[in-house]
């Protein structure tokens, strides 16, 4: 048995070790914004530190807050706040990233079924063109993508499974990089000089297994997220230049492991990598291995 | 207590940086003696900018530049360096960031003949902030 363990232990960080490509652009964890389960509490406080592997010698820590209100058990409202410090070749660079505000409706349970839906935004704290000594940085260094975006999605339950679908669309585009590969010294990274983002749609299946007592749950779940478009730049003639490749698809394997600690608090590890990314990722959203840890308080 | 817990997370939460490999200061590039002087002008500010200098573009070592002699200018939060067919950032090369540097090398294959001015760009806030018109020498 122990042996047993072992090798899936071992095989799944070889995955972790080769795999390529976690977009996430805030649609990855729109799960979190889905009311869900028996409500108890009315507030609920949730801070979280995740550590991540991105393209090149890019590591990740990023940590965030997130604020929910229940104002009955219909309607939720979710604040959270993002950081992100990038370390690599161009050295490092730390940020404050974005703020979403995520408004979520329950609809009425109905033979173990059950529907919500969500509508949100994101706001960036930067216009994505963030330099460390004068010199322009790819996005994978930038805490944020500099654009406003919508988000509309739902979620569907049934006994232990969940299902969500989502859209992120970008609606303003601040986005202000500057980055040329042409004056960087590496070619590591495409330019992203005014770069311009086109949506994801996204789609996940989560599975629920408890222990008898509730105590400790694991949430496995498989994450689909297509990019809808080839994204853009402007290249060092001032003409904008569609990345070919930049479109597709990605999928993501992620494993959610959660102790309550009391009837109020719970901690929960997320483990995830992707299975298949696209062709070219200009976003800086790539993620080899992310490893997270969130702790929850109710009150 | 609670200064303590406002400095760990002025610490944690703070905008920061440090260089890297590819972010340090490079040496700066200089012109070789062999230096052909092609065309030049001097900068004018555009309204509430300070500005002196020369724009200077050589053919040296198999390739066009632009060299900033005797320069400075006004603080600005994103300039850049085009090589541009007018006085307006329209149509032009983008040579990169104003840096220390003085010498930006033109990519190969730009027809030189076809732009007329330097200008010096704030791209993030779309402010111009110089314009050299180049005269042949």
């Amino acid at each position: 048995m122990k042996r047993k363990v072992l090798i899936i232990v071992w095989l799944l960080l070889i995955n972790f070790a080769y795999s390529q490509g976690c977009s996430d652009a805030g649609i990855c964890t729109i799960n979190k914004g889905f009311q869900q389960g028996e409500i108890t509490f009315k507030n609920n406080l949730e801070i979280s530190a995740i550590y991540s592997l991105g393209e090149a010698d890019l590591v990740y820590v990023s940590p965030y807050v997130s604020y929910t209100k229940r104002f009955n058990k219909r309607y939720s409202f979710t604040a959270k706040v993002t950081f992100s410090s990038a370390s690599g070749s161009f050295g490092t660079r730390s940020q404050f990233g974005d703020a979403f505000l995520l408004g979520n409706y329950v609809f009425k349970e109905n033979n173990n079924r059950q529907w919500s839906a969500l509508l949100g935004f994101k706001f960036p704290f930067t216009a994505s063109n963030l330099k460390i000594n004068g010199y322009s940085l790819p996005l994978d260094y930038q805490s944020s993508l500099g654009t406003i975006d919508v988000f509309v999605g739902t979620n569907y339950q049934y006994k232990k499974w969940n299902f969500n679908l989502a859209l992120q669309l970008p609606v303003i585009n601040l986005n202000k990089n500057s980055y040329f590969s042409e004056y960087a010294g590496t070619d590591d990274f495409p330019s992203t000089n005014l770069f311009q983002r086109q949506p994801d749609a996204l789609i996940r299946a989560t599975y629920t297994i408890q222990t008898v007592n509730k105590r400790i749950s694991f949430k496995p779940n498989l994450l689909f997220i297509y990019h809808l478009g080839e994204d853009s730049f402007e290249n060092i003639f001032g003409q904008r230049e569609q990345i070919k490749g930049s479109d597709g698809l990605t999928i993501n394997g992620n494993f959610l492991a959660s102790y309550k600690l009391t009837g109020q608090s719970q901690i929960e590890l997320s483990l995830a990598a992707p299975f298949e990314v696209r062709t070219i990722r200009p976003d800086g959203l790539t993620r080899s291995f992310v490893a997270g840890l969130q702790y929850q308080y109710s009150f | 207590m609670k200064a303590n817990f406002l400095s760990i997370f002025f610490l944690i939460f703070v905008s920061c940086q440090e260089e890297g490999i590819l972010t340090q200061q490079r040496e700066i590039t200089t012109l070789s003696p062999s230096a052909q002087l092609k065309y030049s002008g001097l900068f004018e500010p555009t309204s509430g900018i300070t500005v002196s200098g020369l724009a200077k573009l050589y053919w040296d070592q198999n390739q066009h530049t632009v060299s900033l002699e005797g320069f400075s200018i006004s603080d600005g939060p994103d300039l850049k360096v085009y090589l541009s067919k007018s006085d307006a950032p329209t149509q032009f090369v983008n040579l990169g960031n104003l840096t220390h540097q003085t010498v930006y090398p033109i990519p190969v294959g730009v027809q030189i003949e076809e732009y007329s001015h330097v200008l010096i760009h704030c791209q993030q806030y779309n402010h111009l902030f110089a314009i050299a018109e180049l005269q042949q020498n």
